[in-house]
């Protein structure tokens, strides 16, 4: 008998504190006629492991930059933290540092050192002095070494970032965010290109830092695999409309819109939309 | 390929070629006319009087410091100026009347700006420096705002995504990611400035080219000889040097961001 936990989230009050992010149909183009994202409702809970998978083109990627502020949506609301995300607005502004974003490309500075760009993450708190003189305070340094032990990159603090494999980049975009001290942590596609180990072990390790700092993480994926093992939930997205939500309890899958269905049926399902 | 279009083409360009020659009385017969004139020329400097030679590179000495103090000084102004002209820093309020001011700076050669500010402080190497920091301003922010501006956008949007004031992210992201293209065009601008301030001493702004321009007025080629021979074996031993610091350091680090883009 499968345990069966039925996510009554359109009923779910939208004034409770567990909600961290919260979208109601939110639509968006780039050139005001074609649009990207329709009518997406998605509503997180502060610490969940949230997963949004999509074939290229659907619009995931969009959907994580609406959410750090990057760009503005053109019909309805979001609220992270109670605030509405955008870049140019000094309340958000203020709050952008406790948002981890790392995008699909990493954005690392490639000719500066392992450290030098994970003590980016630190610039908010850093005061004007400090920065233009590039004097991070001894106990910043200090959570830069203790970060980068936890990505597993001790002793390469000093290498330029080029020099660096793809999964070693990964861990300092990861540290980097980290090194934030974010309550929101957003990647996007960041393990589509490694090899099957790779992935799972920047995988593990987001699990694990996500415990320790009480995160709330948002990941884009291309496998939906990978979003099945590691998130307590997965949204669909097919051609800019959210398709399908699900809730993973260890090995079973609670859906809300459909009915209950197992991981396999999920999977044919999404094999059947990915392939058209 | 010959075109029609192609042919109407060359046919103007000939067309304004002969135009543009009439217009300047250049004619090929007074050039092979005056070949003579230059043996000459070569003969007498062939006569190199060497005790002049000290004094050459004393000359050459205070050029290569009016140009490093001009290239330094107008790069380092320029840099702030570059900031605020990039387009994908600021908004068009701020970069459009800056570009405009750069622009007009740009339209001065430095000859000219050595012979306003001759006017203004007087004869001398002062006024060659003070023009030389103009022209390298003009210049060097154009280069400077457009390896600005072709700065990947990538980990600018990352990083501007933290929350990072505008001066944090040109001290941390805009001046890493360009510093190899700045100090190539440092370098460069170095190079170029040493072989114009060799001849702003012709309007009395300082620099050997005040040696050069007088003993040609009195025909003392000989002695001019051995002042111009100082100038071409210090251009070229700079222009070795700057491509061993290009080689070593600046192509270092760009192969190095080429390898990333794999
Ligand atoms: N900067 C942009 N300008 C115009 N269209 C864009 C831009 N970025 C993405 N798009 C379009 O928006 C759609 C969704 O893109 P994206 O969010 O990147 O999808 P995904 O991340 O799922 O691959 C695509 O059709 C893409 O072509
Ligand atoms: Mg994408």
């Amino acid at each position: 008998m499968k345990k069966i936990q039925m996510i009554k989230n359109q009923t779910l009050s939208l004034i409770s504190t567990k909600k961290i992010i919260q979208m109601s149909n939110v639509s968006t183009s780039y050139d005001s006629k074609n649009f990207v994202l329709k009518g997406i409702n998605l509503s997180i809970d502060r610490g969940t492991n949230y997963a949004i998978v999509g074939q290229s083109g659907s619009g995931k990627s969009t959907l994580l930059k609406l959410m750090n502020g990057m760009m503005i949506s053109s019909n309805g609301t979001i609220k992270i933290d109670y605030v509405v995300p955008d870049m140019n607005d000094k309340k958000f502004k203020k709050m952008m540092h406790t948002i981890g974003y790392i995008p699909q490309s990493l954005g690392l500075i490639k000719n500066i050192t392992v450290i030098e760009n994970i003590l980016i993450g630190a610039l908010p708190r850093l005061s004007k002095t400090q920065s233009l003189f590039k004097r991070f305070p001894e106990h910043e340094i200090q959570e830069a070494k203790r970060i980068l032990k936890l990505v597993a990159l001790s002793g390469k603090e000093n290498r330029k970032v080029y020099m660096l494999s793809g999964g070693e980049k990964r861990r300092v975009a990861i540290a980097r965010a980290l090194m934030q001290k974010p309550t929101i942590l957003l990647a996007d596609e960041i393990v589509s290109e490694l090899d099957h180990v790779t992935a799972h072990e920047i995988m593990d390790l987001i699990a694990d830092a996500q415990k320790r700092m009480n995160l709330t993480a948002i990941m884009v994926h291309h496998d939906m695999q990978l979003a099945l093992e590691y998130a307590n939930r997965v949204a669909v997205i097919k051609e800019g409309e959210k398709i399908l939500e699900i809730g993973v309890e260890g090995e079973k899958i609670v859906d809300f819109q459909t009915g209950d269905m197992s991981a396999e049926e999920i999977m044919e399902m999404y094999n059947d939309d990915s392939k058209k | 390929m010959m075109t029609p279009k192609n042919n109407i083409v060359i046919g103007i360009i000939i067309a304004l070629l002969v135009v543009a020659s009439y217009n300047v009385d250049a004619n090929p017969i007074e050039f092979i006319e005056g070949l003579p004139n230059l043996a000459i020329v070569v003969e007498e400097m062939l006569l190199v009087e060497p005790k002049y030679v000290p004094t050459a590179i004393w000359a050459m000495f205070e050029t290569i410091q009016m140009a490093f103090i001009g290239t330094i000084i107008g790069f380092a102004i320029a840099l702030p100026l570059s900031m605020l002209a990039a387009r994908n820093l600021n908004s068009k309020y701020v970069y459009a009347p800056i570009r405009a001011l750069l622009a007009a700076i740009r339209t001065f050669p430095s000859i000219l700006w050595a012979i306003l500010f001759v006017i203004m402080v007087g004869l001398g190497p002062f006024a060659g420096v003070l023009a030389i920091i103009m022209y390298t301003i003009g210049f060097v922010s154009k280069l400077q705002y457009e390896a600005i501006e072709t700065i990947d956008s990538d980990p600018m949007d990352a990083v501007s995504s933290i929350g990072v004031s505008k001066w944090q992210l040109i001290r941390y992201v805009v001046i890493p990611e360009s510093a190899s293209h700045l100090l190539s065009q440092l370098l460069y601008m170095f190079d170029y400035n040493i072989r114009q301030t060799s001849i702003l001493g012709l309007v009395g702004a300082g620099g050997i080219g005040f040696y050069i321009i007088n003993y040609i007025k009195f025909f003392e080629y000989g002695k001019a000889a051995v002042f111009m021979l100082v100038v071409l074996i210090t251009v070229l031993i700079i222009d070795w040097i700057s491509v061993k610091i290009r080689d070593k350091y600046i192509i270092k680090s760009q192969h190095g961001m080429e390898v990333t883009t794999k």
